[in-house]
């Protein structure tokens, strides 16, 4: 367990501004408590003060996680983000794409999302822009990328993909081993 | 040739790529007129042209296009094959043409459905047209005769094979076309009243012969039957019988609605059931049926609650009827029958009297329930819930039972209420218990024949006889079986109730009715009135179970010292307690069906203690037990009867000191609960009556042996009852004890027949258990005594009690030493409270608790819960125990050590914090300079923002004061409104204007034509221009006025008039122009006097029209309207006579010319 290097964190910042932009510093500066990132195992957890004092006195070979997982630096280093960190994405999300119900099932087993299940997306969403999913109920189930940007989403096919699939709630059952 | 000409569009393919529109319309124009040619080009990526094709549009006609076709198609032109085809229409003239239909369409379909509408709406329907005229645009639809739109109908007849044309134009009877079957009306004269039929109920029903009605007489016999039936059955299943209540209830409630009916109705149903009980004779089980039937009859009459005791009695009856049966009455089925009916009468009476002091109980208990309200515990909320519901009913069955008696028989009240003064009498004969025992018993038994020869009922002696022996066989069985004695018991209840009026003078029932009715009102735990209900409460007992009076003697004697224990339990300990015990005993007194007087002394004795009636059911069950143990009999009879009044004075007077004092709120706690408890329980036993009658119904029909089922199943049901998880595990005991009992009082049973014998044992083993009780009744004297003081330690002995009194039960031996022990066992709860401790443990710890959870000083602060955390490492031994010494070494370092980690990682943290958030600038791309520093920025932001309290005066400064210009602007938009409306006005009076100016320039174009001198006149009024400009002036003042009317508004019309009146004037500089023109007439020349003559006529018809004008004018012309007149002027002048009479006089002339010059010329040629 140690805190991120300045490299790290950018890393690991570019990716998550994709989705919350500039609330990105809500995540670093809470006013609630002290939070930070560290790194254990290749992962990045969002941790408050407490906890990591907590989990200090843990041996880091014994310690199997602490607070929130973000995701995961891969051996090229680049950042994925997993879907625990749904919960922290989810309020500060900028750009969000809703499904319909009939779609729910397909998103949740993995696959992308395509415009015949499109419910409803955050307007002027770019292309490749970093979006959480909704339900039509306003429940998060994951994030993902725009495939079209807004307006290409009302041209193309019904068949077309428009949100690619990154990360859902259906991990936890799927993935449960890898989740920590 | 221009003959069907149609505009045609054609495709012209297969051109080269050179060709233009001139080339096309040259080579087109040969077939027809070229109107449009447009060449199209297709391209292909690069832009090298692939196709190209033309769109003609021409006029041509067909054969035209067929040649052109036939020509041009397929050859060769300009370097490119043609194909010539005929094309869609251009999509522009299509849309238009499509506009153009629909817009046709429409006014068609708007036109159509007004057709439509008017055809079909109901007025419209008759078309005035001639019949057989088709409906225009409606296929089949033809007016008809009578000028109806009818449809034509094709009928397929069903025979042949033909489809007649149905034309309704052509008949005017339409259905005769149709149908001729229509057509054979019957006329109505000839109409049949009756229906063809046999015999049978239906069709006699149809004709509307009805038998005559006999039904409701067979339901009456149907339903009693029924309920006979059900009554056998009853013997069998109680759910059964349970399922019947309702109906019966109903039919009571009814009753009793209409109380002053309740006679005949009772009286109705009594015959019947005689009847039902003839019919029912034959069959064997007639007592039992009857009893039943006689029950039902008591349920018309009584209300529910009086139901449930009516249950009991019930069970009584069928007991008594069942033994008799035995006995005697198979074979005299007349006699069971009335005796039946006469004892249920007297039941009734015993009944209603029970009722009533039921009632009163309840009524008390309720009282002591409200009192105690508050002090219940939540366990007791269902019961309490219970209670009220009881007591509804209670109330409810007093008014009836009050109704009802004085709607019977307001003697046997009367009695009734003699019968309590009589028992106050026995109370104070009562010292002497042995005495009173035999008074009673002597009582009983005069009075029984004295019952029989005062009974109302003119039953015959032998009936009488009967009873009495039943009653006397009852007392019998009530030796040996508790449960037979207290039936006996209502019994004598109920003859004693008929004996006291004759033995004593009614003047005392009156007396003691008041006294009832005092007691029921007056529900204060005063001593006196409670001694007086526990003397009346006494009385009843002792008169009904005269033969009892030992036991309940005693039972009084250990109320009241349970009632001292009482008190003193635990709320919890003691409740448990108390249905442990109350179970048992109540268990036992519903088997013994005694409930009913138990009831009474209980809830009697609940106004004067509440525990009490829970032990006077011990007693009870000891005595029901007594037979089976003597012993317990003995224990019971040791306290001396008279002991008991003196007793429950002082228990009462303790009470009451206890509900006085408030230090003793723990006894009132439990008091109350107790209270409500019995209450319940006598409650609940009346409430639970159902069941246990039920229970008791069956088990007494099938047999003697059921007593013990009896007392099984009312202790199950008890215990179902109870809900203190405490008591159940001692209910199965008390179950199991019930068994016992149950079996002994089997055993029992079979020495019914040796009653006798069984009556002296009793009283012997009722003397012996008196002595046993009085030694008992010392021993708890004594205990009691020291116990007061310590309330706190009995429940648990009580505990100990309730369970020795179980196995006392089961062996005679160990009750009689465990009653002595329970007491010893008080004695030293109360001087060593230790030895049962876990109550006394939680006492303490209850104790501590409210200390426990109060900070210690010496753990106060920040230092003492370091101190706490450091003892709370070494648990509470005393030698670990952690001092404030060591706190004060250790703390104090760890303190520094852990603020200097803290401030550590905190900057720590700061610096990763920081780092982090240059992170995301960079990341973003955004200046988050001051982003830590943000949130005091923004704190200190919001502190600069004036909360704004309306309340607060400083503050209305920052108020924004509402102005009152949206008011003006209101006035003023309505203002502009006004304007804008009148605006209009000004316009028209333009129009006026215009209208005046016209017929001036008409008049001055007449002058003109007439002068002929346009430019004198405009010249020469050299004085004139000014009147002239005035005139305008005038009509432009005139303009102005009104709209300087307008805008001061509000009197319009009257201003318009007068305006109008005004430019009736402007009329006037026509006549100022004429008065002018004698000035023109200076310059101008000889025509004059024309001009004067027509100005005359002018002037004389445009004033009098002027005159008229004033009154009324209007926009339109209407006849002699003065604005007409210029025009009348303008077109039918004078001058135009004069010049028709001129040119008429000239064409003579020229005429004569003419034909002068024509003979002149014919002249000429004849001489030529």
């Amino acid at each position: 367990m140690r805190p991120l290097t300045e490299e790290e964190t950018r890393v690991m910042f570019e990716k998550i501004a994709k989705y919350i932009g500039e609330n990105l510093q809500l995540l670093v500066d809470r006013p609630d408590g002290t939070y930070c990132f560290r790194l254990h195992n290749d992962r990045v957890y969002y941790v408050s003060e407490k906890i990591m004092k907590l989990a200090a006195n843990i041996s880091g070979d014994k310690l199997v996680s602490l607070g929130t997982c973000f995701g995961k630096f891969t051996k090229t280093h680049k950042f994925r983000l997993h879907i625990t960190a749904l919960d922290y994405l989810a309020p500060y999300a900028k750009y969000k794409v809703w499904i319909k119900p009939g779609a729910e099932q397909s998103f949740l087993y993995g696959n992308h999302v395509l415009k015949s299940g499109l419910g409803r997306i955050t307007e002027n969403t770019s292309q490749y822009q970093g979006v959480v999913v909704y339900s039509m109920a306003d429940i998060p189930l994951g994030f993902g990328v725009a495939a079209k940007s807004t307006q290409d989403c009302r041209k193309v096919d019904p068949m077309a993909i428009v949100v690619f699939h990154q990360a859902d709630v259906g991990e936890y059952v799927r993935h449960e081993e890898t989740l920590t | 040739m221009k003959v069907n000409r149609e505009m045609k569009r054609l495709y012209v393919g297969g051109l080269s790529q050179n060709i233009s529109e001139a080339d096309l319309q040259n080579q087109f124009s040969r077939f027809g007129e070229v109107l449009d040619v447009e060449i199209i080009t297709r391209k292909d990526d690069q832009g090298n042209p692939q196709k190209v094709f033309a769109y003609i549009n021409i006029s041509v006609a067909e054969a035209d296009l067929k040649k052109c076709m036939s020509v041009l198609n397929k050859t060769k032109w300009k370097g490119g094959t043609l194909q010539i085809q005929l094309a869609k229409e251009n999509f522009l003239h299509r849309l238009a043409q499509e506009r153009k239909e629909a817009k046709a369409k429409k006014e068609k379909s708007t036109t159509g459905n007004t057709n439509l509408l008017e055809k079909i709406g109901g007025v419209d329907f008759h078309m005035k047209a001639v019949p057989g005229t088709e409906v225009p645009g409606h296929k089949n639809w033809v007016v008809s005769k009578f000028g109806r739109v009818l449809p034509i109908l094709h009928l397929k007849n069903q025979h042949k094979r033909k489809v007649i044309k149905y034309d309704p134009s052509k008949y005017c009877h339409n259905l005769k076309k149709i149908g001729e079957d229509f057509t054979n009306t019957i006329p109505i004269s000839s109409l049949t009243w009756e229906l063809e039929g046999g015999n049978d109920p239906m069709s006699k029903k149809r004709r509307g012969e009805f038998s005559d009605f006999h039904g409701p007489p067979k339901k009456v016999i149907k339903v009693q039957k029924d309920e006979s039936s059900i009554g056998s059955l009853a013997m069998s299943t109680r759910p059964r019988r349970v399922i019947e209540r309702p109906p019966l209830t109903q039919q009571q409630a009814a009753e009793k609605r209409t109380c002053d009916s309740i006679t005949p109705s009772k009286s109705s149903p009594v015959p019947v059931s005689d009847t039902q009980k003839l019919k029912n004779l034959p069959f064997k089980t007639s007592s039992l049926e009857t009893a039943k039937k006689r029950n039902s009859i008591s349920d018309d009459d009584i209300d529910s609650e009086d139901e449930l005791r009516m249950m009991i009695a019930k069970e009584e009856n069928l007991q008594r009827t069942t033994q008799p049966s035995i006995n005697e009455s198979e074979n005299d089925p007349f006699e069971v029958v009335r005796d039946d009916f006469k004892s249920g009468i007297h039941k009734l009476h015993s009944l209603i009297g029970l009722g009533i002091k039921n009632n009163v109980s309840c009524h008390d208990s309720d009282d002591d329930i409200m009192r105690n309200d508050t002090e219940y515990d939540s366990g007791d909320t269902d019961e309490i819930i219970a209670m009220k519901k009881n007591v509804a009913k209670v109330k409810n069955s007093t008014e009836f039972s009050q109704m009802e008696k004085s709607t019977k028989k307001i003697s046997l009240k009367n009695r009734e209420n003699c019968e309590l003064s009589d028992h106050c009498i026995k109370l104070q004969r009562k010292s002497n218990v042995e005495s009173a025992l035999g008074h009673g018993l002597k009582s009983l038994n005069c009075k029984s024949p004295s019952n029989s020869s005062s009974s109302e009922d003119a039953d015959s002696a032998s009936e009488l006889a009967d009873s009495e022996g039943d009653e006397e066989y009852n007392a019998m069985m009530k030796n040996c079986l508790r449960v037979n004695l207290t039936l006996a018991d209502l019994e004598q209840l109920a003859g004693s109730d008929l004996k006291v009026p004759n033995g004593d003078t009614e003047s005392d029932g009156p007396e003691t009715t008041t006294q009832c009715k005092f007691d029921r009102g007056s529900k204060s735990p005063k001593a006196p009135t409670c001694l007086h209900r526990g003397r009346q409460c006494i009385h009843p007992e002792e008169i009904v179970a005269s033969l009892l009076e030992g036991e309940e003697n005693t039972c009084g004697k250990q109320k009241p010292k349970e009632n001292n224990l009482k008190p003193k339990f635990q709320a919890f300990k003691g409740v448990g307690c108390l249905y442990e015990k109350e179970s048992m005993k109540k268990s036992l007194k519903d088997s013994v069906a005694s409930s009913n007087i138990n009831k009474d002394q209980n809830s009697m004795k609940h106004e004067d203690l509440s525990i009490i009636p829970m032990e006077d059911g011990s007693p009870y069950v000891n005595g029901s037990s007594g037979e089976l143990t003597p012993c317990q009999h003995a224990k019971k009879a040791n306290g001396p009867n008279y002991i008991q009044p003196q007793k429950r004075q002082i228990t009462f007077e303790s009470q009451d000191r206890k509900a006085v004092s408030p230090s003793s709120s723990e006894n009132r706690s439990t008091i109350p609960i107790s209270r409500p408890l019995e209450g319940k329980k006598s409650l609940g036993l009346s409430a639970k009556t159902h069941n246990i009658g039920f229970d008791k119904d069956s088990c007494h029909s099938t047999t003697k042996t059921e007593a013990s089922r009896e007392e099984r199943s009312d202790s199950s049901s008890l215990t179902s009852l109870k809900k203190s998880p405490k008591v159940s595990s001692k209910d199965t005991w008390e179950i199991k004890t019930d068994f016992s009992l149950s079996v002994s009082n089997s055993s029992d049973l079979s020495a019914k027949g040796k009653h006798a014998e069984d009556n002296e044992k009793r009283l012997a083993a009722l003397e012996a258990r008196q002595k046993a009780k009085e030694a008992q009744k010392k021993l708890v004297h004594n205990a009691l005594a020291k116990l007061d003081g310590h309330p706190e330690d009995k429940p648990t002995h009580i505990i100990f009690g309730s369970d020795s009194e179980c196995e006392t039960e089961e062996t005679s031996t160990q009750e009689q030493s465990h009653p002595g022990e329970e007491r010893v066992k008080e004695s030293v709860g109360k001087t060593s409270g230790k030895l049962f401790d876990s109550s006394d443990d939680e006492e303490s710890d209850s104790e501590d608790d409210s200390n426990r959870f109060k900070i210690k000083p010496q753990f106060e602060g920040r230092a003492g819960q370091k101190l706490m955390d450091l003892q709370s490492h070494f648990g509470t031994d005393d030698r670990f125990r952690m001092d404030s010494r060591f706190l004060e070494s250790d703390s104090e370092e760890e303190q520094e050590e852990v603020n200097e980690k803290k401030t550590a990682e905190e900057e720590e943290l700061a610096e990763e914090k920081k780092k982090a958030l240059n992170v995301v600038q960079s990341v973003l791309q955004i200046n988050l300079s001051n982003s830590t520093n943000k949130g005091s920025a923004a704190a200190k932001k919001f502190k600069d923002i004036i909360h704004y309290d309306p309340t607060k005066q400083d503050h209305a400064t920052y108020e924004r004061k509402r102005d009152d210009k949206p008011k003006e602007s209101k006035a003023k938009r309505k203002k502009k409104r006004e304007e804008a409306e009148k605006l209009p006005e000004v316009s028209k009076e333009m129009y006026y204007n215009i209208a005046m100016d016209l017929k001036e320039i008409f008049q001055t174009t007449k002058y003109t034509s007439e002068k002929e001198e346009d430019t004198p006149w405009n010249e020469d009024c050299g004085q004139e221009n000014p009147e002239e400009i005035q005139d305008p002036a005038a009509l432009s003042s005139g303009a102005e006025q009104p709209s300087g009317f307008t805008f001061s508004f509000f009197d319009s019309d009257s201003k318009d008039i007068k305006e109008e009146t005004y430019r009736v004037e402007t009329v006037k500089p026509g006549k100022i122009v004429w008065q002018e023109d004698p000035r023109f007439q200076d310059s101008s020349s000889e025509e004059e006097d024309v001009t004067e003559e027509t100005d005359h006529r002018k002037s004389s018809p445009g004033e009098a029209p002027l005159l008229e004008k004033e009154t009324t004018r209007f926009f339109f012309f209407s006849k002699n309207d003065e604005r007409l007149q210029g025009s009348d002027l303008f077109w039918r002048g004078v001058g135009s006579n004069i010049s028709r009479n001129s040119w008429e006089a000239r064409t003579t002339n020229l005429r004569m010319d003419c034909r002068k010059k024509h003979k002149d010329a014919k002249r000429k040629m004849k001489p030529k």
